[in-house]
């Protein structure tokens, strides 16, 4: 039954090959697109199920023990993002027809979205480092075809920094494992947990878990490396921009909650502190970005930044709370990001511009799309009974009782600002007067609504229902708490 | 109890279909049955023999957050009031907002406001209470914006939103460090480990952060700036939530928490200072305004600054004076907003300087807000009910002597005659609404319509309002015993029931407290013109709109300034900033943990072979800094790919050598095509403060790279896995060739995989080309 | 001779910054080949250097030079190629959409 494991990559990973000799007829490839995403999501959903009744999946594949072969470890943080990830995924499959163009879908979006999937769930699987170095470079490969899908002039310009900032990051990450292999001659990341416990993090460990920090910061776009992100995340087509706000800045945030939880927890003195600094930083700079423009796509690529502060002050402030209010608000704002990005997708091509400047009285001709953004609004901010409040609550709880005022304060101010940053489009974009200078003749049409709709009830239900969830997710944070678990698992000693 | 708490949220969600369907008949019709089931529910828990009752409903037990519904004597006169005025309000609006009105949204609004508002005053978990208590601002928020085309409304809107659920958002942290502290989220069960909140080191910060949510929600001051603007909704939502009941929300929690914070002294300080100080200011700001609601929003401040002071005060006669004032107020200030909103709808005008003489055309108006003003002075008329809380204010204010000294002993003395200046102002607005919209000379050429009196249906809510206003003030026994004594007590346990009597006798100080502010009222109220200046001079710049117009503006000019800063765009910027980062933090790091290490024991030999490859690398890649010519470029750059197969060779890796050496011939292939289409080569002119700061840059990730890389390669602790590869290559893998073996066979995921990336690779590069032939080809 | 070779490698580091940091893509590009060559330098030396012969299995060879460096090697070879074609593509498409080749002059508009 282990083989069960590799299904989410290998799923995602066939159909895109289907798709990509399909791709001369369009429509068959849509169906079939939709047909995988929702296969992928029933699988996701039914290893979620077995990995939550029976415990992890360990895989080893070629059937070579750990350490020596590749392992897969599907445990419940990795399986639970992969299912959101499957969510996201599938709502992005039924809203990317309706706004493609026919030429992008030509040239292979599918194939390149599903092996984009395939290397999400890699990288959220793979108990190997230099595996995991592999996977991101699938996504990563991925997103660059993405990213210049259409050719435009803006698109390419800012592509390129795209390509170029990740390319670095991702030769210091191989670099990296090069190095921590000259250490502890190993590259499965049990096996490196278990001697880096040995000899206490000597210096040099900790000094190549910072550097695998900032690699993985890098791309989770933490203060203060974040500056290549906000304005290649907005040039692509919204499908492309919510694929790339749920997911690529989430499997580096991924990446340093497993490696900072699992390998690197021997001083945490130093790492974890700085932690909760960089979170601080993060989300002040982030909601400033946030407020300083008038463009609503970019503000919602600004919100990326703060989110990423939160789950990373749950990681530094490292106790139950903290942890399990990071994992919350990680799947909560996987969710609520895509959503928010597929919104204003719509939002601009309805509007047909992005400024907010050039918006107003939108309320009369879109309601629903109105008071789709009033909710994602509020979910964001973290605002009761939604997911986002679950998390935050969490998050702060954590940090209280780990006596860190400072950044508790920090964080709420910043909700504040967050909320205020994306209630702008609403009071300034769907209220007013009636803008009847403008033809607003382009409909809103299902296929692009019912995604979000799709998304944010989900976002809704995390909230809400959260007493069906929680348990799970505490069990997660008491799990990452003790890594000798996921050690012994992989290691069967 | 929970159905009473949600049932108007729930029946919400059927609204809108109800006011489509039925387009003719006024939606609010229906809705008004809502609230009246509601009041008439728990009136039925009123009685001198009423105990509090617990109802609990699960919803997030793990979190602790749980729909814990506490109904005592406070709770009960706050869901009297909300569903009781609610009832009066939606009654009132069936005649004030007309069916071409968007009367769906609105009704929606107003439920979903009515199950927060009761949400808030019934819940006992801390969570719950504050998700009811940001629902109470989003449905504010969005009855202030009703007429969004307006830009004033919008502006209130935004206003009340910012400013409240910054509040929100500040409890919360209230909220989370008493929940941490005491590990309970009960509001009541706080209350019993009360010794834990008050030695703790948080205490300050934990009654500065609730006090924030209450002040904000309850207008106090400096925070009050939102209510005036939030008068941009409809009358019927001001009478409601910005007069009688949101805002009277931070005063509940006030009250809800003063069991904790009683013994505390610093709350005394807090909460008397900015009520009285609100009390003060807002009534002063009162006498400047020329709009009716603007004057009706700043004496609501005003008033909730009083009942504010008198929670502060804290003792069991303030307190009792405060729970009767929470009453009293609701009902002579409901009638006044309705009034306001009749005036406004028949005369097309709210501007006091275009109204008067409109006694004769408004009869029935006119009585009503005679009455309403009059009690809101605290005239001392045994009929009015504002004139007898007003005098327990004042009584309590004289009779604070308990405090040991410092700053609190000092304010004990000052505070009866703060509440007196305070008091002088409210007379004269309250003279000044009535007798200047009245009285006076008539201006009937400025008003856009011709007045005449309301209709019955649009002053019967006005009308039973003042009706309460003169039933509570003749009869206090209906309320007293029955409701304000338990309310009391649930504050203050040690508040005692009193007779509420009209005559104390004249060595009462407070009726000599009361007959000052009259007598200075009406001196000050006759000679208001006089005034006038300085009515006009002061705040002018002190003025606290200002400040928040000023932070709204600054925190957008500000974000963007910052942001502009380093958001360039430059390529080089973000690189440079990433890379300082990671050379700084590394360093430091490294330095920190002595992570430096260098061990020469075991090394490779070096050959002159060895050596002179090294050095020609060294020197190729050094003089790709400075060529200026692409050829040659390219060409260096291969040499140091092709150094790198020979030191492949050298370090017996024939593998390694061999794809090496094919890559590197592809990629000049590509390199020499990409030479073809990429412009020469510039001489770069850079500023020696560029180069200087890419140099340090160059040289600190090198030097990183160096000395980690040697660190690594000193610390040998443990057996690389690598011997296992050797020992079963042939036996389990069945390859000589170990490499290969490990490639295909047990790291066969990553060769997937790297494969994968080049097909990738491939197809996007098919597209970025096809992409060109398409746009050529047009 | 490690040592010669991670200073090496640090050097090639540092020549692929420079480059990076410049303004022309041709440079950048540069840099970015230089980068991956520094990187694959020191994955080998982590590994021990002639420290034995060629991992081909050998009756009469007893001692073999570590092969997992070079298996991860090989696979970061073919990865940087695939990158390194796409970027050359996409830099010549650029610089062609864009009218220029520096990267200074693709800084953009804010609110674009």
């Amino acid at each position: 039954m282990s083989n069960l494991a590799i299904l989410p990559i290998i799923i995602p990973m066939l159909s895109g090959i289907i798709v990509a000799f399909t791709n001369r007829n369009v429509r068959l490839t849509r169906i079939l697109t939709k047909f995988f995403s929702l296969i992928s999501l029933a699988v996701a959903a039914y290893v979620t199920y077995t990995v939550f009744t029976d415990g992890a999946i360990i895989l080893e594949t070629g059937d070579w023990a750990a350490p020596y072969g590749i392992i897969m470890v599907a445990d419940k943080l990795s399986i639970l993002l992969i299912l959101t990830t499957n969510f996201i995924a599938t709502a992005a499959a039924f809203y990317a027809p309706n706004s493609l163009t026919m030429q992008q879908e030509r040239h292979y979006f599918y194939t390149f979205y599903f092996l984009l999937i395939a290397g999400v769930s890699g990288a959220f699987l793979t108990g190997d480092l230099f595996n995991l170095f592999v996977f991101f470079e699938v996504l990563l490969m991925a997103s660059y075809a993405l990213i210049v899908l259409g050719g435009e002039r803006v698109q390419l310009r800012e592509s390129i920094k795209y390509v170029l900032i990740n390319l670095f990051s991702s030769m210091l990450f191989v670099t990296c494992v090069a190095l921590l292999y000259g250490v502890v001659g190993t590259v499965n990341m049990a096996q490196i947990a278990e001697r880096v416990a040995e000899v206490d993090q000597k210096g040099v460990l900790t000094t190549i878990g910072v550097l695998l920090f900032f690699v993985f910061g890098t791309k989770a776009a933490l203060f203060p490396l974040y500056y290549w992100l906000p304005r290649p995340y907005i040039v692509p087509n919204p499908v492309v921009s919510a694929l790339f706000g749920a997911l690529l800045t989430k499997v580096g945030i991924y990446s340093i909650l497993r490696v900072f939880s699992l390998i690197f927890v021997h001083k945490m003195e130093i790492t974890h502190e700085a932690f909760i600094w960089i979170a601080g930083l993060s989300m002040l700079f982030g909601v400033i970005g946030a407020l300083s423009t008038n463009n609503i796509k970019l503000i919602i690529a600004y919100n990326i930044i703060p989110a990423i502060g939160f789950i990373i002050m749950g990681i530094g402030v490292f106790n139950v709370d903290g942890l399990s209010g990071s994992v919350y608000y990680l799947i909560h704002d996987m969710i609520i990001k895509s959503a928010l990005f597929l919104l204003v997708g719509v939002i601009a091509y309805v509007a047909g511009t992005s400024d907010l400047r050039k918006m107003k009285g939108l309320i009369h001709h879109y309601p629903l799309l109105g008071w789709l953004l009033f909710i994602a609004a509020f979910i964001l901010a973290g605002i009761p009974p939604f997911s986002g409040f679950i998390g935050k609550l969490l998050l702060l709880r954590g940090a209280l009782s780990a006596d860190e005022i400072a950044i508790t304060i920090i964080g709420l101010l910043s909700s504040l600002l967050i909320l205020y940053s994306v209630m702008k489009i609403f009071i300034r974009g769907f209220w007013g007067e009636k803008d009847d200078s403008k033809n607003y003749s382009k409909k809103a049409s299902l296929g692009l609504v019912l995604p979000v709709v799709f998304l944010l009830t989900i976002s809704v239900l995390l909230g809400i229902g959260a007493e069906y969830i929680y348990p799970s997710i505490e069990g997660i944070a008491e799990y990452l708490l003790d890594p000798q678990i996921y050690i012994d698992s992989v290691l069967k000693e | 109890m929970i159905f009473a708490v949600l049932i108007p949220l729930v029946l919400a969600l059927f609204v809108p279909l109800l006011s489509k369907l039925k387009a003719k008949v006024h939606t609010g019709i229906f809705v008004v049955f809502i609230p009246l089931g509601i009041f008439l529910y728990f009136l039925s828990f009123i009685g001198s023999d009423f105990k509090a009752v617990r109802h609990v409903y699960h919803w997030i037990p793990s979190l602790g957050i749980n729909f814990d519904f506490y109904l005592d004597g406070l709770s009960l006169l706050f869901v009297l009031l909300i569903s009781g005025i609610g009832t009066l309000v939606v009654f009132y609006s069936i005649y004030y907002l007309h069916v071409s009105e968007n009367l769906g949204h609105f009704y929606v609004y107003l439920l979903m406001f009515m199950s927060a508002m009761l949400g808030v005053v019934l819940s006992d978990n801390v969570f719950v209470l504050y998700t009811f208590w940001e629902l109470t601002s989003i449905s504010s928020f969005l009855l202030i914006g009703f007429w969004h085309h307006r830009e004033r409304s919008r502006y209130g809107a935004q206003k009340s939103m910012l400013i409240t659920v910054f509040g929100g958002l500040s409890m919360l942290g209230g909220l989370l460090l008493l929940t941490v502290i005491t590990d309970t989220t009960s509001i009541r069960a706080m209350i019993e480990h009360v010794d834990m909140i008050l030695n703790s080191q948080y205490l300050p910060l934990i009654m500065v952060l609730i006090l924030l949510g209450a002040f904000t929600k309850s207008a106090q001051f400096p925070f009050h700036i939102w209510l005036p603007d939030a008068m941009e909704a409809p009358t019927p939502v001001s009478a409601y939530l910005h007069s009688a009941t949101m805002v009277k929300a931070g005063i509940y929690l006030v009250a809800r928490f003063s069991p904790i914070f009683a013994a505390y002294e610093w709350f005394f300080i807090v909460v008397s200072i900015v009520g009285l100080l609100t009390l003060i200011w807002a009534s002063y700001m009162a006498v400047r305004q020329t709009d009716l609601k603007g004057i009706l929003a700043f004496s609501t401040v005003s008033q909730l600054g009083m009942i504010m002071a008198m929670l502060g005060f804290g003792t069991g006669p303030a307190v009792f004076a405060a729970v009767f004032h929470i009453l009293n107020h609701a009902t002579f200030k409901g009638g006044l907003f309705m009034v306001a909103g009749i005036i406004d709808h028949e005369t097309g005008t709210r501007d006091i300087r275009k109204l008067g003489g409109l006694l004769t055309f408004m009869p029935m108006s006119a009585t009503l807000a005679l009455f309403g003003t009059f009690s809101m002075a605290g005239v001392p008329l045994p009929f009015l009910n504002g004139f007898y809380s007003k005098e327990a204010f004042f009584k309590s204010a004289v009779e604070l002597n308990e405090a040991s000294g410092g700053l609190a002993s000092f304010l004990t003395t000052a505070i009866p005659y703060l509440a007196v200046f305070g008091s002088i102002f409210t007379f004269v607005y309250s003279m000044y609404f009535f007798f200047g919209v009245f009285t006076g000379p008539k201006k009937l050429t400025l008003l856009p319509k011709k007045p005449h009196e309301a209709p019955i249906g649009m002053l019967l809510s006005p009308i039973v309002l003042v009706a309460g206003v003169i039933v509570i003030g003749l009869f206090p026994k209906l309320v007293n015993g029955t409701l304000l004594i338990h309310a009391a007590q649930a504050v203050n346990s040690a508040a005692e029931y009193h007779k509420i009597k009209f005559w104390h006798g004249f060595d009462e100080p407070a009726l000599i407290m009361s007959l000052i502010v009259v007598a200075i009222g009406i001196i000050l109220f006759l000679t208001i013109k006089k005034w006038s200046k300085i009515y006009h001079v002061l705040p002018g710049k002190l003025s606290f709109n200002k400040v928040y117009d000023k932070i709204i503006e600054k925190t957008d000019a500000y974000a963007s300034k910052i942001t502009n800063s380093y958001m360039t765009g430059s390529l080089k910027l973000y690189m440079s900033i990433i890379l300082g980062t990671i050379i700084v933090a590394t360093f430091i790091i490294m330095f920190m943990t002595g992570g430096f290490d260098i061990n020469v024991d075991d090394l490779a030999d070096v050959e002159l072979v060895d050596l002179a490859v090294v050095f020609i690398m060294v020197l190729a890649a050094v003089a790709t800094i400075f060529v200026n010519n692409k050829l040659a470029l390219i060409i260096i750059t291969g040499i140091v790919g092709f150094g790198i197969s020979i030191l492949f060779v050298i370090f017996r890796a024939p593998d390694l050598a061999l794809t090496q050496l094919v890559v590197e011939t592809v990629s000049m292939a590509l390199f020499l095509l990409a030479y073809y289409h990429l412009p020469e080569l510039r001489k770069r002119n850079e500023p020696l403060r560029a180069t200087t700061l890419n140099t340090i840059l160059a040289v600190g990730v090198g030097t990183l790279i160096t000395m980690v890389g040697i660190s690594a390669h000193s610390s040998d602790w443990f057996d690389s896995i690598s011997d296992y590869f050797v020992e079963n290559s042939y036996y389990l893998g069945g390859g000589h060739n170990i490499v290969n073996v490990i490639l295909v066979d047990m790291r066969g995921l990553d060769t997937l995989f790297e494969i994968t990336v080049l097909g990738i690779a491939a197809l996007a590069i098919y597209g970025l080309i096809k992409v060109r032939k398409n746009k050529e080809a047009e | 001779m490690e040592i010669i070779i991670l200073i090496l490698s640090g050097i090639l580091f540092a020549t692929a910054i420079y480059n990076l940091l410049q303004k022309q893509l041709l440079r950048i590009i540069i840099g970015t080949v230089l980068l991956s060559h520094g990187a694959h330098l020191v994955i080998l030396t982590m590994g021990k250097l002639k420290g034995g012969q060629p991992p081909i299995l050998d009756d009469s060879v007893t001692n073999y030079t570590d092969p997992l460096p070079q298996a991860l090697i090989l696979t970061s070879i073919v990865i940087s190629f695939g990158i390194t074609s796409l970027l050359l593509v996409l830099s010549y498409r650029t610089a062609k959409e864009n009218k220029t080749d520096n990267m200074e002059e693709m800084r953009g508009e804010s609110n674009e």
